[in-house]
């Protein structure tokens, strides 16, 4: 495992919300920790993300990766007042479909967003 | 664009896990050269993702091959095309006369199933492997398009079938749809047969200026991008709006459009790729990609084949040499030089690659190419 900062979505001790920054001017939103906005380089201010998204898309990893073990389902979610994320999905083995409702309900215990199904 | 190609070689394609890298080099290299008539080489660009610290010099210089700018290069799985684009620069420049590109890549050394990205990115880090970074396109392409299961295995049917008649491919052996559904599920809904083979293997080009006699291979155009934010406003899969953007500016560059093109060869790592890059070239409308499948466009025979080499799902994937082996492919066919799968009167060639893997962009890199026979 790399011993450089980690470089995942942050989730907050409430278990609700990730840590994130937006822009004051053009309000770009990233739960990457930056100095500047990609868009237009003003300095940017953190904020918070979550709890409630979208499933923008979705897989089932079921190779071996380096740290894993497989199978583990994985979705990009558009959370509602922030950023694409990629999230863990507990306990499901199968896709969840697009377009459906998730929310933040902790880290799993490689400290991967997770998020459950609300809909 | 003033550059010609006049020699093109690649090794086999394959896991050659005895083979020093050297060696792979070597075969491409001296194939090339042979074949443009033993010019005098003035510069050399070589591509290599995974490639040790000197990988080039370690190579070439057995060669005879010293004492000349050599510059290596590295964009994902575009690192070939990179060097090819570079070289023809050079020469449509006037910087040097004889360039030589390489791309050389030893995965055997590296990985013994599926590539990740960098753990210093948030997907990598997250265990996402690449094959499920295209499932996560594939599952949008489903929701959104109605794209189907056997839309995706039709790619793989298609290009296995090309690479029947190609012997430097690592797998050629043909399947039928219910073989690639079948097969193994890697990340969900793309299977073994969908994703593109670890192999070890190298190729080259020669570029010079052209000499205006008939029946050269000229670049018409040559174009390199790097993919802009891709984020929560990206209605796009991941990649699509590098392709096409690079796509618009090479037919723009050469003076053409997508209805020109007689054949293609493109980074099909796994099966949705090829859809989503055929739209990408303007080859469908977006969305209507598994078209082209379903009525044999894209086949040998059809209007407009696309992998007529089999690919890299057959080929397999050495990440630094695909793009010079998908350049040598289009020179083949366009000198008709492709045997059993030439594609017939083929005229103008494009080449594209599209190379991923740093999170929050639409992709590292991206080259598309346009080759026509004078």
């Amino acid at each position: 495992m790399s011993t450089m900062p980690d470089p995942r979505p942050r989730v907050r001790a409430d278990y609700r919300t990730i840590e994130g920054q937006f822009c004051p001017s053009c309000r770009w939103r990233t739960f990457s920790i930056v100095g500047h906005c990609a868009q237009c380089g003003t300095p940017m201010v953190a904020t918070e993300f979550g709890p409630a998204g979208t499933v923008w898309s979705s897989t089932v990893v079921r190779v071996p990766v380096p740290g894993r073990v497989p199978p583990y389902a994985v979705g990009y979610v558009d959370f509602d007042n922030g950023p694409r994320v990629l999230c863990h999905l507990d306990a499901i083995e199968t896709r969840p479909p697009v377009g459906a409702r998730v929310a933040i309900c902790g880290s799993t215990a490689d400290g991967d967003v997770l998020v459950e199904l609300t809909s | 664009m003033n550059a010609a190609v006049t020699g093109v070689g690649t090794s086999f394609f394959g896991k050659q896990p005895d083979l020093h890298p050297n060696e792979l080099v070597w075969r491409a290299v001296a194939e090339a050269l042979a074949e443009a008539d033993d010019p005098t080489i003035d510069a050399i660009y070589l591509g290599t993702v995974f490639g040790s610290p000197g990988v080039a010099q370690r190579a070439l210089h057995h060669m005879g091959l010293t004492g000349i700018p050599i510059i290596t290069v590295e964009n994902a799985c575009a690192s070939g095309t990179t060097a090819f684009h570079e070289a023809a620069k050079m020469v449509e420049l006037g910087r040097f006369e004889n360039v030589l590109a390489v791309g050389v890549e030893k995965m055997t050394d590296n990985f013994a199933g599926a590539i990740h990205p960098e753990s210093t990115d948030p997907e990598g880090r997250s265990g996402l492997a690449l094959p499920s970074l295209y499932a996560l396109a594939a599952t949008r392409y489903q929701a959104l398009y109605g794209l189907t299961d056997e839309d995706l295995a039709r790619v793989s049917v298609k290009n296995h079938g090309h690479a029947v008649h190609n012997d430097r491919a690592q797998h050629r052996t043909p399947h039928t749809v219910d073989e690639v559904l079948a097969s193994r599920m890697i990340a969900d809904p793309l299977t073994l047969l969908q994703c593109c083979p670890i192999a070890d293997g190298a190729a080259a080009a020669v570029l010079s200026a052209p000499k205006g006699s008939a029946d050269e291979i000229v670049v018409r155009s040559s174009v390199l991008k790097s993919g802009g934010l891709w984020d929560y406003r990206s209605e796009h899969v991941w990649g699509f709006e590098l392709v096409s953007a690079t796509a618009r500016a090479a037919y723009e560059a050469a003076g053409i459009g997508p209805t020109d093109v007689d054949v293609v060869e493109c980074h099909d790592a796994f099966t949705i790729g090829e859809i989503v890059t055929t739209e990408a070239l303007g080859l469908a409308h977006e969305g209507e990609g598994a078209l082209l499948l379903r009525t044999g466009h894209t086949t040998v025979g059809g209007p407009q084949p696309v992998n007529p080499s089999g690919g890299l799902l057959s080929r397999g994937h050495p990440l630094g040499a695909t793009g010079l082996a998908q350049v040598a492919e289009i020179v083949w066919q366009l000198r008709g030089d492709a045997g059993v799968r030439q594609v017939d009167d083929a005229r103008i060639g494009l080449v594209e690659t599209m190379g991923g893997g740093v999170a929050g962009i639409d992709g590292n890199a991206c080259v598309v190419a346009l080759l026509e026979r004078t």
